[in-house]
């Protein structure tokens, strides 16, 4: 279960503040996040992932307050709890696809690439349809292909949390659906949570939860230029 | 470590540009000291096992490298010839018994050069110089008689040269008709390989290099029956015979004309160019010594080893310098390595930051630097490696002609 309490999060120089008095989401649900571009939506995603830590209030994850953990304790929580499709894909270039889905076990401390895992990675390039692509570079994918390499990758350990970011920006109607269900049937089958960041409202009926995002961020007091946000947050 | 290795290799792989870049200047960095180094040890390793199994040195004053490089190495001349004197002076050094042995050497000439190939260096001397070398015959046999030559593996192999097959001298002068002729030698046998100077050399009996040399020489017969179309003076009074010009000089010495070579002068003041003394005994050596010692003697006698030991501090100065030069290399080198990795690591910020969102630690990112360092310099250090064994296949004497 994710449960925020009064979570807070100031932005650098102070003039913005994100603010969430209340919000829990059970284990096993899907959630959709909406809302205009620099809401705060990323923010979130962030602070439930240990990304970012909260200036204040409460962030949990199950029993863990994630915003009380160190720096190392927040990355091992990640690395363990949590899948993340980025806005921007974040794919490694050098990598072929089946390389960048492994990259997960690559980078954990404690686990290795077994055949499993290989089996799990083409498994899941399968449901993709990306299957014939295993050996290519990413740098050779359109970007909705690359857009299914990093939800493959986000899925290979499989996460408690599946966190994505406008996974399906770059997609085409039809391909959405599919990625959405993807997520949604993945996270369904291992009981993980899925929180999705979308501007698609034609999606929203596939989740549990509608989570409106326009009403969380607001200008600290006492600040009477006008500020853009800045780079990170949408 | 393994994945980190991996990650490390794809990356590589995938700047290739870079990579090979980066590859090449350490290979170079690490080649460069350890090629020396090697090069050096070889060099020093060659020309000190044959300094110090030539036990003396005898040859006219003057510089005393010099002369050790010739007699070891049939390199460079010395400035002035020594006698034969000096070769029966040390050969009848006791009365009673071989005190020591003097083998002579004349080297003075080189063989006639083909489109090429360059001529190889005339080597007069006596037989006592193939057993002193421990030189033996691979093919063919021993040099017996004027005219006659056994031939280097090196100069075999080069030449295309066999037993039966003939090899012609250089003149020193083309353009000087007084001059020494060239003369053809027949080879009759080729040395195994020695790996030293002597398998790039044509070994020749001392006579046949004064007949080279205009010293000795055989032609038609002279007498007071020759034909008198060849005589400007014919005294039968004092059956004393002058021929012109028209006398044919034999240019190769055969069986039918080997009668009519001979000397003119005193043998015992035919040239040398050095003498190889082997004293039997340590008193004999302290006595050559002694003799060549002081400032009225004729000559000098050297011991090769000192020599060399003088020749050798040269090349220590100039490892030195070669160590400080790859020194400020290797400095040079790290530091744009370490610019290159900094520009890297700024290039790849955005990946590093994928991982580090992905719950990659700074230290599994460190690690992936420095695996891709340590991969570098691992197949740097393969590459210098190879490249300094192939360089070490470059005979010392290429390196003793550079240096001398």
């Amino acid at each position: 279960m994710i449960s925020i309490n009064q979570l807070t999060f100031t932005y650098g120089d102070g003039t913005f503040r994100l603010r969430i008095p209340q919000l829990t989401l059970e284990s096993g649900r899907s959630a959709v996040i909406v809302g205009p571009s620099g809401s705060g939506k990323t923010t979130l995603l962030n602070l439930i992932a240990g990304i970012l830590t909260g200036s204040g209030g409460e962030l949990r994850v199950g029993n863990t307050d994630v915003h009380r953990l160190n720096g190392n304790e927040r990355r091992l929580f990640r690395l363990r709890n949590v899948g993340m499709v980025f806005q921007d894909f974040q794919l490694i270039d050098y990598l072929s696809v089946f390389d960048n889905v492994l990259l997960p076990c690559r980078i954990h401390p404690s686990v290795s690439v077994t055949k499993e895992l290989r089996e799990r990675a083409s498994s899941l390039l399968d449901s993709v349809e990306l299957a014939s692509f295993e050996r290519r570079s990413v740098t050779q994918l359109s970007q909705g292909e690359r857009q299914r390499v990093a939800i493959c990758r986000a899925l290979l350990l499989s996460p408690r949390i599946v966190l994505a970011d406008e996974p399906t920006g770059n997609l085409d109607p039809v391909n959405a659906e599919r990625i959405v269900r993807l997520l949604l049937s993945e996270t369904a089958h291992s009981g993980a949570t899925l929180i999705m960041v979308t501007h698609d409202h034609s999606l929203v009926p596939h989740f549990d939860l509608v989570i409106p995002f326009d009403q969380f961020l607001e200008r600290t007091p006492g600040e009477q230029k006008h500020h853009n946000l800045g780079g990170g947050a949408t | 470590m393994k994945n980190a290795l991996y990650l490390a290799w794809k990356s590589l792989l995938w700047h290739r540009g870079r990579s090979v870049t980066i590859l090449l200047s350490l290979a170079i960095t690490i080649w460069l000291p350890v090629t020396v180094r090697l090069v050096l040890d070889q060099f020093r390793h060659e020309i000190s096992e044959r300094a110090n199994a030539t036990p003396l040195v005898l040859g006219a004053k003057g510089s005393r490298i010099d002369l050790a490089l010739h007699a070891l190495y049939f390199d460079t001349l010395p400035p002035a010839d020594t006698t034969m004197a000096e070769v029966e002076s040390i050969n009848h050094l006791s009365p009673t018994n071989v005190a020591a042995i003097a083998i002579p050497l004349y080297v003075r000439y080189r063989t006639q050069s083909r489109p090429g190939i360059e001529g190889s260096v005339i080597v007069g001397t006596s037989p006592e110089y193939f057993e002193f070398r421990r030189l033996n015959i691979a093919d063919g046999q021993m040099a017996a008689l004027p005219g006659e030559c056994v031939v280097g593996c090196n100069v075999a192999m080069r030449m295309q040269l066999h037993p039966g097959d003939s090899i012609l001298s250089a003149p020193r002068n083309a353009f000087n008709l007084a001059g020494d002729y060239p003369l053809k030698m027949k080879i009759v046998g080729v040395l195994t390989q020695s790996h030293s100077p002597d398998d790039d050399a044509v070994f020749t009996d001392v006579r046949t290099t004064w007949i080279i040399d205009g010293i000795g020489h055989g032609h038609q017969e002279l007498n007071t029956q020759t034909d008198s179309q060849l005589l400007l003076k014919n005294s039968t009074e004092t059956r004393s015979v002058t021929a012109n010009a028209s006398v044919l000089p034999y240019t190769e010495i055969t069986a039918d004309n080997i009668d009519s070579f001979h000397f003119h002068g005193d043998p015992a003041s035919f040239p040398l160019t050095a003498i190889i003394v082997v004293p039997e005994t340590n008193k004999a050596r302290t006595q050559i010594l002694g003799r060549y010692s002081s400032s009225q003697a004729t000559a000098q006698c050297l011991k090769p080893p000192e020599v060399i030991d003088e020749l050798l501090s040269i090349v220590f100065r100039i490892e030195q310098l070669a160590w400080v030069c790859s020194i400020a290399a290797g400095i040079v080198t790290c530091l744009l390595l370490g610019l290159v990795v900094n520009l890297s690591m700024r290039l790849r910020a955005a990946e590093m930051q994928t991982m580090f969102r992905l719950g990659c630690s700074h230290m599994t990112i460190a690690k992936l630097h420095s695996s891709e360092i340590v991969l570098l310099l691992c197949a740097a250090s393969v590459l210098a490696g190879a490249a300094a064994l192939l360089t070490l296949r470059f005979p010392a004497s290429v390196l003793r002609s550079l240096l001398f």
